[in-house]
């Protein structure tokens, strides 16, 4: 497998630049904080973690939407980072994004035919009305859609059309790298298998490669090759699917793994509660960052670091107690004191 | 059979002008016992909402409201009480708890204050006992050093504080039941974790009985014990958590639960239930899930189905599970 896409050590520091200040003056936020992995052709990387680990802003940075304050992106060798306006404009041809919400990523003003020829058109890809007709239309039954639909505004869809309306945008330049923010979360349960489904089915017929944001860590069970779990900006864990799930080594993996509530009434009483919020992104505690809410958490965590370090082939995780000694959390932890 | 807390019969509720009024809720009948948990499950557009909001009279009226049906609660029908008492039942009896815990709670006023209002319209203590009872229920949600964060504004606190603190207001006067809608919607997962284990140790030492409005069945399985599906403004199936979710009757539940991807399976593909949710009411005849169906026939689009019996724990509205079964 060849690698497509690697990090290198990105950080990104909002609220660094001086500017104008009231009282004090405020830490930089540093939203991610040194994140390293790549990326290899046709493979899917799911992220997982809660608001505010960064997870967002990771995708955002690999596509050079905003710009990292540290590291480097390669895509396909090339640094993105480096690139001149005009370069990056070529490049993005090779790398689309899927929003999460289906209501705010489309223009309403226009016609479902404009929104997904829009990049052929830059490109210039299209050039004839008819044959911009004719991609569309094409796009639109790979996404399973009716190409009659095309001349509608997306307020004439439902959310699950509407997406699907976002994903032949997305696909019409046949990218490598698809960034797929939270592509179901905002969609009606029975709808969001339809779109799990389609995402698959694009890529074992076209071969690029999703980095998908995503907190239902069912559905990212389901989708992905790798697993990587960040908790306030920076990487814990990362690993092939089956050995985070069926083997996480991380305490804030088993945590994350054992609070999602499963339709399944047999599996009510095992799940570790974890205590405390996410401390905020703008106060991250010193040591390793879970230390606040880890049950285990010694003095040690308090002071040092950890590194991610491997813990299995091709896993690994930042916890000074990984491999080879594990720890399993006690499950059913008092969530509260009483 | 004892009479239950809360007995929802034929209720139904339109919205917009009479002449062409749109049906969101259509002939819906259950019942919640004392101390009970269900569980009301339902997406977009199902009327999940508006059946919860209608047991409180919180419907806007106009343009909505309620054509039929009696809300009976302790054997007193809600809809025939003049509209003045309901504040003395909305607090005191039936509490609610909404999703989205910033914008239900009132950015300038304390949590103290906001905790102690529903106490002062509906208990009557001095002073001093209110605020004790108000660090008490803190305390129950697990808000640490509740004495000291009386004075706290909401924009203070996290999501899963600020959702405790609407647990605490809700749980202050022991209603006998809880409308909880999509409490857990907008939090992280292990947040989600804390406070469904909270609303389990309040229901224990509370008893009060709940209704779960939900679209997650993970949660629904998690804190309930019978579990009411709804779609398109209906009640499609009904039954004890442990039958639905092990041997579901209707083809939409059947679906829904086939859809969800789960931590332990393997499959290459999702079942997929094809289509969309219909918009609500615009299904007017037969039975809702007809277009989206695998099991359907004539009969269905021609009629809505009954409530067909598996079990006593356990009815579905479909003509072809249904009549296999008779």
């Amino acid at each position: 497998m060849t690698e497509l896409l690697r990090a290198d050590n990105l950080v990104k520091a909002f609220g660094s630049e001086g500017g104008f200040h009231i009282g004090a003056r405020k830490q930089p936020v540093r939203a991610v904080n040194g994140v390293s992995f790549s990326v290899t052709t046709g493979e899917t990387l799911a992220v997982v973690g809660e608001s505010g680990c960064g997870k967002s802003t990771l995708g955002r940075l690999l596509l050079r939407l905003i710009e990292p304050t540290e590291g480097q992106v390669h895509i396909g060798g090339v640094d993105v980072t480096q690139m001149s306006a005009a370069e990056l404009r070529a490049a993005r041809r090779q790398m689309q994004m899927v929003f999460q919400d289906p209501y705010g990523s489309l223009s309403p003003r226009r016609t479902v035919a404009e929104i997904i020829a829009e990049p052929l058109e830059v490109f210039g890809i299209v050039k004839t009305r008819q044959e911009r007709r004719e991609r569309v239309a094409e796009l639109l039954e790979q996404v399973g859609l009716p190409p009659t639909l095309m001349d509608r505004h997306p307020r004439q869809f439902s959310g699950g059309q509407r997406q699907r309306i976002g994903i032949a945008r997305a696909i019409a330049l046949n990218p490598d790298f698809i960034v797929a923010d939270e592509p179901v979360s905002a969609l009606d349960v029975s709808v969001q298998a339809q779109i799990v489904n389609l995402l698959q089915d694009l890529q074992e017929a076209k071969g690029f490669s999703y980095f998908f944001i995503a907190h239902d860590l069912a559905v990212v069970r389901h989708i992905a090759d790798r697993v990587m779990v960040m908790y306030l900006g920076r990487i814990v864990e990362i690993g092939p699917k089956r050995s985070i799930y069926t083997a996480p080594q991380h305490p804030y993996t088993q945590a994350l793994l054992s609070a999602a509530p499963e339709p399944d009434v047999k599996k009510r009483t095992k799940r570790i509660i974890l205590s405390g919020d996410v401390p905020s992104p703008s106060n991250v505690p010193p040591g390793c960052s879970f230390h606040t809410r880890c049950p285990l958490a010694q003095e040690q965590c308090r002071q040092v670091r950890p590194e991610l370090r491997e813990v299995a082939p091709g896993q690994t995780a930042a916890c000074h107690f990984a491999e080879p000694n594990p720890i399993k959390l006690p499950v059913s932890a008092p969530a509260y004191a009483s | 059979m004892t009479r239950p807390l809360l007995k929802i019969s034929d209720v139904s509720v339109e919205f917009g002008p009479k002449a062409n009024a749109i049906r969101v809720v259509d002939s819906v009948s259950f019942s919640i016992g004392a101390g009970e948990a269900v569980g009301l499950v339902g997406e977009s557009g199902s009327g999940k909402s508006i059946t919860s909001l209608s047991i409180l009279r919180l419907i806007p009226d106009p343009p909505g409201r309620i054509v039929s049906g009696s809300i009976e609660f302790e054997g007193q029908d809600l809809l025939k009480l003049p509209a003045n008492r309901m504040p003395e039942i909305r607090g005191r009896d039936i509490a609610m708890i909404f999703q989205e815990p910033m914008s239900s709670l009132n950015p300038v006023m304390t949590i103290g204050d906001q905790i102690a209002e529903a106490l002062m319209l509906h208990q009557d203590l001095d002073r001093d006992a209110r605020w004790q009872r108000v660090i008490e229920v803190l305390s129950l949600v697990g808000m640490p050093d509740p004495a000291a964060r009386l004075g706290a504004f909401p924009h203070e606190f996290s999501g899963g504080m600020r959702q405790r603190v609407m647990i605490a207001m809700a749980v202050a006067c022991n209603p006998k039941l809880l409308i909880a809608d999509e409490p857990t919607t907008a939090l992280d997962v292990t947040i989600q974790a804390q406070v469904l284990e909270l609303m389990k140790s309040i229901r224990a030492s509370v008893n009060t009985a709940i209704l779960l409005i939900s679209h997650d069945l993970g949660v629904i399985a998690d804190l309930c014990e019978r579990v009411v599906v709804m779609y398109s403004g209906r009640i499609v199936e009904e039954g004890s958590v442990e039958s639905i979710f092990s041997k579901p009757e209707h083809p939409y539940t059947r679906g829904l639960l086939q859809s969800i991807p789960r931590l332990d399976d393997d499959r290459k593909r999702l079942y997929q239930i094809a289509g969309t949710v219909p918009m609500a009411g615009s299904v007017k005849k037969g039975c809702p899930f007809y277009a989206r169906c695998d099991l359907r026939v004539d009969k269905c689009a021609a009629e809505m189905p009954p409530m067909f019996e598996f079990s006593k724990q356990h009815k579905a509205a479909c003509w072809v599970t249904g009549e296999a079964e008779q």
